[in-house]
């Protein structure tokens, strides 16, 4: 039997943090950039409890916008609202099948992110694209490959974040 | 299965609670405003984020070095991608125009290696020479971040350059030993420019050629910055202003009695076309940047200038 740790949890999602404000910036082309906080934060907080979750993806949302140099709270709110999906997701999922619907997950809290961020630069008066040209071009590869990576990565991520409770016997 | 989940309630008010709490940070954020514009000691916010890019920097030079030969890398790829004929020409080009102008800039580099070894180039005053440590911010920004801070001299909303007047942006954020480069090929970037003849410039030495400067020249003056649409270029250029491609882009330094935030001369580069239309008001000219964002390794920050007020 498998149970979740909180504190391996957290250490997942604060490395990805870290990756994310210190490696990603060289690996971002054109609209695309790779979201490990994010992919971080659905794949830690699935097995948790909800309030675990939430408080979770706030914590690694808020991490990335300290971290980084975009508008802050954009990232807390992009953790949130991934934990959120995750932490719905995790209520349906089937055994065997987790990797996939986080994947899943994984892109659509992606694009999320990027709706909140634009949203969010068009509200604070900067140069934001035409909102058609970002959605199609920029929005969907990036869920789309960040999907991709999460499905890469999740299965790893989950072995991480999942720790096996010893048995009764061996108590 | 799913598992019982006896905190769904309190896991909704959390929610609720927190997206008011990052909403509420996202204004306080806003409504700090950009600490470059202010000249005054930043808010909180703002303050962290200058604190973790201090912190980091020593982990962002690292990873510089780490991924030099990858981005090389990606390039050669890039440029492999293009196929065509057309395409390969002018990559060649490209090629032998960017050897050109490394020799020249070397030659430049050398010249101005000993110069500083008699003093420093009497109408700007330089920061210490900046590494650049790594690019920062998001899909939407083109900002570098350098190796040096209020320590050294550097405050926000100075100009950056490479070689001794080749513009590359300016500074935005500044932390005790690090800075923030707003690249000229930002969104966010403007400055004011003029387009003068090959003939009246020298972007070796930055000299004007004092025709330039006679106010009964009337050279296309105009807004440089990065279009929606994406094209680099000079804006609000009159269509009767003298604005050719070929020509050269320059910071105009003032307008009217007005000062701006670069000094006049810094070169920008070239326009690569103009154009204009009956119906328009204004010239559409692009540009095309002295500066490669990839090639940066090492700026200058220009501190002070001589005519600068204040």
């Amino acid at each position: 039997m498998e149970q979740a740790s909180v504190v391996r949890a957290a250490i997942v999602v604060a490395i990805a943090a870290l990756l994310d404000a210190v490696v990603v910036p060289y690996l971002t082309f054109g609209f695309f950039s790779p979201r490990l906080t994010l992919i971080a934060v659905v794949f830690a907080v699935a097995p948790l409890r909800d309030l675990q979750a939430v408080l979770l993806g706030f914590f690694g949302g808020i991490l990335l916008d300290a971290l980084g140099s975009d508008l802050f709270g954009v990232g807390a709110l992009g953790g949130l609202f991934a934990a959120m999906l995750a932490s719905r997701a995790s209520a349906v999922r089937r055994r065997g099948s987790e990797r996939v619907l986080l994947a899943q997950v994984a892109g659509l809290a992606v694009a999320g992110y990027d709706l909140l961020g634009y949203t969010a630069r068009w509200l604070a008066g900067l140069a934001v694209p035409q909102l058609g040209e970002y959605a199609v071009g920029g929005v969907l590869p990036d869920a789309l490959i960040n999907a991709l990576l999460a499905f890469l990565v999740g299965g790893w991520l989950l072995g991480v974040v999942n720790v096996k409770a010893p048995n009764g016997w061996e108590k | 299965m799913g598992r019982k989940k006896s905190s769904a309630a309190s896991g909704l008010a959390a929610l609720s609670i927190l997206c008011v709490v990052s909403i509420a940070l996202f204004t306080v954020y806003v409504k700090e405003g950009d600490c470059a514009k202010e000249q005054v000691s930043c808010g909180p916010l703002h303050t962290v984020q200058l604190g973790a890019a201090e912190v980091l920097q020593p982990a962002r030079s690292v990873f510089a070095s780490l991924f030099e030969p990858l981005q090389r890398a990606s390039e050669s790829v890039q440029g492999a991608l293009d196929n065509g004929r057309e395409h390969r020409l002018e990559r060649q080009l490209r090629d032998s125009q960017a050897l050109a102008a490394e020799s020249s800039r070397l030659e430049r580099e050398n010249a101005h290696l000993r110069e500083l070894l008699k003093g420093q180039r009497s109408t700007y005053e330089y920061g210490p020479l900046a590494r650049v440590v790594a690019p920062v911010g998001d899909q939407f920004t083109q900002r570098i971040a350098i190796n040096v801070g209020t320590e050294d001299g550097v405050e926000p909303n100075m100009p950056v350059v490479i070689g001794e007047n080749t513009l590359v942006g300016r500074t935005t954020e500044v932390s005790k030993h690090t800075a923030q480069v707003m690249l000229i090929t930002d969104q966010m970037f403007a400055a004011g420019v003029r387009i003068i003849p090959p003939a009246k410039f020298d972007p070796a030495s930055g000299e004007l050629s004092p025709a330039v400067s006679a106010e009964n020249v009337s050279y296309g003056q105009g807004l440089l910055e990065t279009n929606l649409e994406g094209y680099f270029g000079v804006d609000l250029v009159s269509l009767s202003a003298r604005a050719e491609e070929g020509d050269y882009v320059v910071t105009s330094g003032r307008a009217g009695d007005k000062e701006l935030l670069f000094p006049p001369g810094l070169y920008v580069g070239k326009v690569e076309s103009v154009s204009s239309q009956d119906i328009e008001q204004f010239k559409k000219i692009v540009v095309d940047p002295a500066m490669s964002p990839q090639d940066l390794e090492a700026v200058r920050v220009v501190v002070d200038w001589a005519g600068r007020e204040g």
